[in-house]
């Protein structure tokens, strides 16, 4: 099975640092990708140059066949790479629905928009009985489904999750867990970066260590290495 | 019954022209975050090029329309040119404040040396006069207080019941969430400062209707929607609008009962103590976003 996506030697950063160090990571091949390190070591950098937001200095990205380098986020989300960013603010003054309706824009997206929507209301029934409330308005755990909401209607052909469960309280963040995992099982592969391993194991296959902008350590299934191990390569380096 | 019939028809026609100018000022500002100096010459452009299309003999009801979509292109051309090289610099509010200045003063200047110092006239949108609650007004002013909020109406619904208003009214709450669900941010800034020259370039029809036309028109009326944009807060284009018939009636009072003389200072002063009171406008809210 060949990957649906592949990035190779991947340089970039901002402005003139470099934060990614001649990165490679593959994703499809032995499942959903974790992505784990220390704080400030290039994950959501890596994310974020993959999805066009940052630019490529070397190195080339492929998706579904296709190079993405340097493409435009708005070409990239039309073939169906979606991401979720960390922290996500979306947009405050917009409701749930208008929300729903921008992440169905693409045209890809907007002819299985209905079908979409009510998938996402099925993963999270708690967005249909607040339809019209502002995001501003809603609660971390409530913006974080709408967030996921949203990059569902891309009709997803791969999931860039960046830290879903940040700063969420210990109940919803297993509510969205589950939500997560169902979404996995629905079909969509999935990049994860998660600082809880628990949820991380369970979650991906395929694990890659992120420190100082490189890959530190592939973890492949089969080669299983237990949570004790995890911690110690988190916070040994 | 003459002094409020004076005072209403003079506080809608000066409110109407007053919001057609400020919610392209605020649409610029809540899309990009820009203030437009360009706004006012926009409005000039629109009434000379509207000038000479009528000159050479097409009629009004094609000018209209030609008008408002060549002032679209220019609208669009100028982000590209002036505004967008400098999109994502951390001092954009004051570099564009500067680029946009700099390109008023150059169309400003091409207006005199294109259509020369001699002042013109636009002819009206409905010739005559006509008495109505006992004073004689246009029926040029009458349609354009029948017109203006029209136009207005068509915006807001436009904004808030269009998936290509919806997308603008994203791009202006968070770049990279638009970017994410695939919005052409580019093109959508482009069509902000479109509606917005095309607007004003409207407005600029209506002025030139019942004054004379000079290279700097515009001066006057930007400055105001400055003021009704401050005024009303520049979170919303509701809010403006709303700004902009209040002050529309607050210049008809004072100029009633105080005299035309007055009026600046009465205004500034009220601007003044509005924005010691509240900093973000009468109807604005502390965020920046189209509602
Ligand atoms: N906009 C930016 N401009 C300049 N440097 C940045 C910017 N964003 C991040 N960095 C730097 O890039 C490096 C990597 O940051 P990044 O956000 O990719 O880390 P991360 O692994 O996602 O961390 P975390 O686990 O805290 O989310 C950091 O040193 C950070 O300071
Ligand atoms: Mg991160």
């Amino acid at each position: 099975m060949s990957a649906l996506l592949e990035v190779q030697s991947l340089t970039a950063g901002y402005g003139r640092i470099d934060v990614l160090h001649d990165i490679s990571i593959s994703v499809g091949t032995h499942g959903n990708v974790g992505l784990f390190g220390p704080n400030g070591h290039g994950k959501t950098t890596l994310l974020r140059t993959i999805s066009g937001l940052l630019k490529t200095k070397s190195g080339t990205i492929t998706f579904d066949g296709k190079p993405i380098a340097n493409a435009s986020p708005r070409s990239i989300v039309d073939m169906g790479l979606i991401h979720v960013p960390q922290g996500n603010r979306l947009f405050p003054d917009l409701t749930i629905a208008e929300c729903l309706t921008l992440g169905a824009y693409t045209k890809r997206a907007r002819a299985d928009e209905a079908a979409n929507r009510e998938k996402v209301v099925k993963i999270f029934p708690k967005l249909a009985e607040r339809w019209r409330q502002k995001v501003r308005t809603l609660s971390g755990g409530e913006r974080q489904m709408v967030s996921i909401g949203t990059a569902l209607m891309g009709s997803p052909k791969l999931l860039i999750l960046d830290e879903p469960t940040l700063g969420l309280a210990p109940k919803i963040k297993e509510e969205l867990c589950a939500s997560v995992l169902d979404i996995s099982k629905g079909g969509v592969p999935l990049i994860v970066v998660e600082q809880d391993v628990e949820f991380l194991l369970e979650l991906s296959q395929h694990l890659y260590l992120i420190n100082h902008g490189e890959v530190a350590t592939e973890i492949k299934p089969g080669e299983t290495m237990d949570h004790a191990e995890i911690m110690a390569l988190y916070f040994g380096q | 019954m003459d002094a409020t019939a004076q005072i209403l028809f003079g506080g809608l026609f000066q409110g109407s022209l007053y919001a057609m100018m400020a919610v392209g000022l605020a649409l610029i500002w809540t899309t990009i975050g820009v203030f437009n100096f360009t706004h006012g010459v926009m409005m000039m452009l629109g009434a000379y090029i509207a000038w000479t299309l009528s000159e050479i003999g097409l009629p009004f009801a094609l000018v209209l329309p030609l008008v408002i979509v060549v002032m679209a292109a220019v609208g669009w051309a100028l982000q590209a040119s002036v505004v967008r090289p400098l999109i994502g610099r951390p001092n954009i509010v004051l570099v564009v404040v500067i680029t946009t200045l700099a390109a008023a003063s150059l169309i400003e200047n091409a207006t005199l040396e294109i259509w020369g110092p001699r002042s013109k006239q636009l002819p009206p949108l409905i010739a005559g006069n006509t008495t109505i609650l006992g004073v004689g007004v246009s029926l040029h002013q009458i349609a354009i207080i029948v017109i203006a909020p029209v136009v207005l109406a068509a915006l807001w619904f436009f904004l808030n019941r269009t998936r290509l208003g919806l997308a603008l009214r994203a791009v202006a709450q968070n770049e990279d969430a638009s970017l994410l669900v695939g919005l052409n941010v580019k093109a959508l800034y482009g069509l902000a400062f479109a509606i917005s020259a095309a607007l004003a370039a409207l407005a600029g029809i209506f002025m030139g209707g019942y004054r004379f036309m000079s290279p700097v028109m515009g001066a006057d009326p930007l400055l105001k929607a400055l003021i009704v944009v401050v005024f009303g807060g520049l979170s919303s284009v509701s809010g403006p609008i709303f700004a902009a018939y209040l002050i529309g009636f607050f210049e008809a009072i004072c100029s009633y009962y105080f005299g035309l003389y007055w009026t600046p200072a009465l205004l500034f002063a009220v601007l003044i103590v509005t924005l010691m009171i509240r900093p973000e406008g009468i109807f604005g809210s502390k965020s920046r976003g189209l509602a």
